[in-house]
């Protein structure tokens, strides 16, 4: 629910509710203070009769005068002191209508006799005033609430403008490119401090950001010079071919330190990089040619450890970096090839988005923390940094990377995205 | 071909010199900003090996002077980093090739040996060893004049040896040069010795001399022995 429809449910609701009850409260009041003044009018009329019977010993005449009548009747028996107020029907003469009237029933002894004084008022007009205020105060009402309406839609809409231009502007930032969020210009001071907060945070992000690439970049630089300096010192101290096969094996395992030492490095960075997402240029990729290339590029490995390859390749797009999806591909097949045995099986399968590539392996326990950096079986000749990586490029796309051991084999699933 | 180094790194540097010094290769160097963008501006090179990081500037800027003198030197970028924006800045600004470091030698000496061929004979690109000759644009190896078919790796592998004659070069090098460096290979490159056997092979059916040779092991030498 959008706070403006919160906002304007609870202003209408108590709007309305306040609004009702201060009608009630006025219809009851003045109909009140009304018929109290009708009252009144009514006693100073019985009052004026008595004075007039008891002056004159004898009944006024039941005169008719305008909105007011006066009628007498004996009444037979000792009832005395009866004083009633009763909403009545007045019947107008003139106008030969029936009115709501107001009448005081009253008793008047005269010469032993006991006459009972009906005196009766139109309450037209009273009435008419209380029906006025009423359609008034109803009136008033519903222009009140038209005007919150329209108010609400009008110009709170105009008000959180800056705050939803704000927040779609942060939707669509992106840290890598380095246009700034806006000023948007406002008198609120709520919004211009969203605003201003909104901005010193991107200006804190990317910076952020700039010294992570910079420091990326220079723990790249300065590890990799010296790891090139010892490799292109391996391949001089090679040339000068003067020495023994025992020195010969000694350079080999050198060389094979250090190529493992700059893979892991560049693999710990590759990493780095994935987990911030300094890696940009996603692009449309037929990833069945690629595994198609990738099936070729392995095509020594698999033949040199006789292993059987069954492929069963459906056209797929998928929408991720060139260069990640290579490393991913190439990290799912190093490690089907290297956890085989000799003449085992890899099936590669690529159906309605999910890739499953299997393999036979060498042992069926399998690591638990599969995924995590550095766990590897204790055979395994690899860095068990490549499932960490696979597991990271995927997370980054929101693809699914699953493991499942199902028939001996072990098998891998990537749930693609459907690029559109 | 006519060679110019620029690196910061001095060990670097020497090796790269000394691996590049003979076979009528002239070579020069540069180990900071202000003496690379004097050499280029005074001489032409076959190719340029560019470090991006350079005292006293940046690699990349070399490149646009390069472009605004309109002079035509291949360039290879040599730089420790990895991110691909600048792979493709140095490629967008005319480098003809871009080399991670570490690298090895002959790894640096097969590129730098195909930008110069590129770049000296268009359209004739041709590689002549004594009795060997490969035209590496129509990939055809013919020895003593009677043509070979080879596979795509085994004639990779010989133009590799042929920039690479009289050194030796490890099985690394030479797997990473076929696969590709991504590829996590194992430690275990028997696989490559089928290929060179093969190579072997059919440059002796052809009537070539046995060149090649295997080192303990560790690698192989083409060359005259």
């Amino acid at each position: 629910m959008k706070l403006a429809t919160r906002y304007n449910r609870a202003n209408l609701l108590t709007s309305l509710v306040i609004l009702i009850i201060t009608g009630l409260i006025y219809y009851v009041v003045i109909h009140f203070i009304l018929t109290e003044r009708l009252d009144r009018d009514l006693a100073v009329e019985e009052n004026e009769i008595r004075q007039y019977t008891q002056t004159y010993q004898k009944l006024p005449l039941p005169a008719s005068y305008l909105d007011q009548q006066v009628s007498y009747k004996e009444i037979n028996g000792e009832v005395s002191g009866i004083r009633d107020f009763s909403y009545t029907t007045y019947i107008n003469p003139k106008e030969n209508e029936v009115e709501p009237g107001r009448s005081l029933v009253t008793t008047v002894s005269l010469k032993g006799k006991v006459y009972q004084v009906t005196i009766t008022k139109s309450r037209l007009e009273s009435e008419d005033l209380v029906r006025i205020i009423l359609f008034i105060t109803l009136g008033v009402t519903v222009v009140l609430l038209l005007s919150l309406i329209l108010i609400n839609r009008f110009v709170l809409n105009q008000l959180w403008k800056p705050f939803y231009s704000i927040l779609n502007r942060m939707k669509t930032f992106e840290v890598t490119k380095t246009e700034n969020i806006k000023e948007e210009s406002t008198k609120i001071d709520e919004f211009r401090e969203l605003n201003e907060s909104v901005n010193a945070m991107v200006k804190r992000v990317r910076q952020d950001y700039k010294e992570l690439k910079s420091f990326t970049d220079n723990a790249s630089h300065e590890m990799m010079t010296p790891l090139a300096v010892i490799n292109s010192k391996l391949d001089s101290l090679l040339q000068t071919e003067t020495f023994t096969e025992h020195q010969g094996h000694l350079l080999e395992d050198i060389y094979h330190a250090t190529g493992r030492l700059s893979r892991l490095h560049q693999s710990l960075l590759l990493l780095a990089k994935i987990e911030n997402n300094i890696i940009p240029d996603a692009e449309n990729i037929d990833i069945q040619e690629m595994l198609e290339g990738k099936i070729r590029q392995f095509h020594e490995l698999f033949e040199k450890d006789g292993l059987r390859v069954e492929v069963n390749l459906e056209k797929t797009e998928i929408t991720m970096s060139r260069y990640l999806a290579d490393i991913l591909l190439n990290n799912l097949f190093s490690n089907s090839v290297r956890h085989n045995h000799r003449g085992g099986r890899i099936d590669v399968k690529l159906i309605s988005n999910v890739l499953i590539i299997s393999n036979s392996g060498k042992d069926k326990s399998v690591q638990e923390r599969l995924f995590d950096r550095f766990s590897k079986s204790a055979e395994s000749d690899g860095m068990g940094l490549g499932l960490a990586i696979s597991k990271q490029i995927c997370t980054l796309y929101g693809f699914e990377l699953e493991y499942h051991f199902i028939d001996n084999m072990h098998s891998f699933k990537v749930y693609f995205k459907k690029s559109f | 071909m006519k060679i110019l180094v620029i690196e910061d790194e001095q060990a670097l540097l020497e090796s790269i010199l000394a691996y590049f010094i003979g076979e009528g290769n002239i070579c020069e160097f540069a180990s900071n900003f202000a003496s690379a963008s004097e050499k280029i501006a005074l001489y032409n090179y076959d190719c340029i090996l560019l470090d991006l990081g350079l005292p006293g500037g940046e690699g990349l800027e070399l490149l646009s002077q390069l472009k605004q003198m309109k002079k035509k030197d291949g360039v290879l970028i040599i730089s420790a980093r990895h991110s691909l924006d600048d792979r493709l800045a140095g490629l967008d600004l005319g480098a003809d090739d871009y080399l991670v470091k570490p690298f090895h030698l002959s790894e640096l000496k097969a590129r730098v040996s195909a930008i110069v061929r590129r770049k000296n004979f268009d359209g004739d690109n041709l590689i002549i060893f004594n009795e060997i000759k490969v035209d590496v644009s129509a990939m055809k190896v013919s020895v003593a004049n009677n043509q070979i078919v080879l596979t795509k790796k085994e004639f990779d592998l010989l133009v590799y040896f042929l920039a690479n004659k009289n050194k030796i070069v490890t099985k690394n090098a030479m797997a990473e040069h076929l696969w590709g460096d991504e590829m996590d290979l194992s430690n275990d490159f028997d696989f490559i010795y089928t290929h060179v056997k093969n190579l072997k092979k059919k440059l002796a059916e052809a009537g070539g001399k046995d060149y090649l040779r295997s080192v303990y092991g560790i690698g192989y030498k083409f060359g005259e022995a």
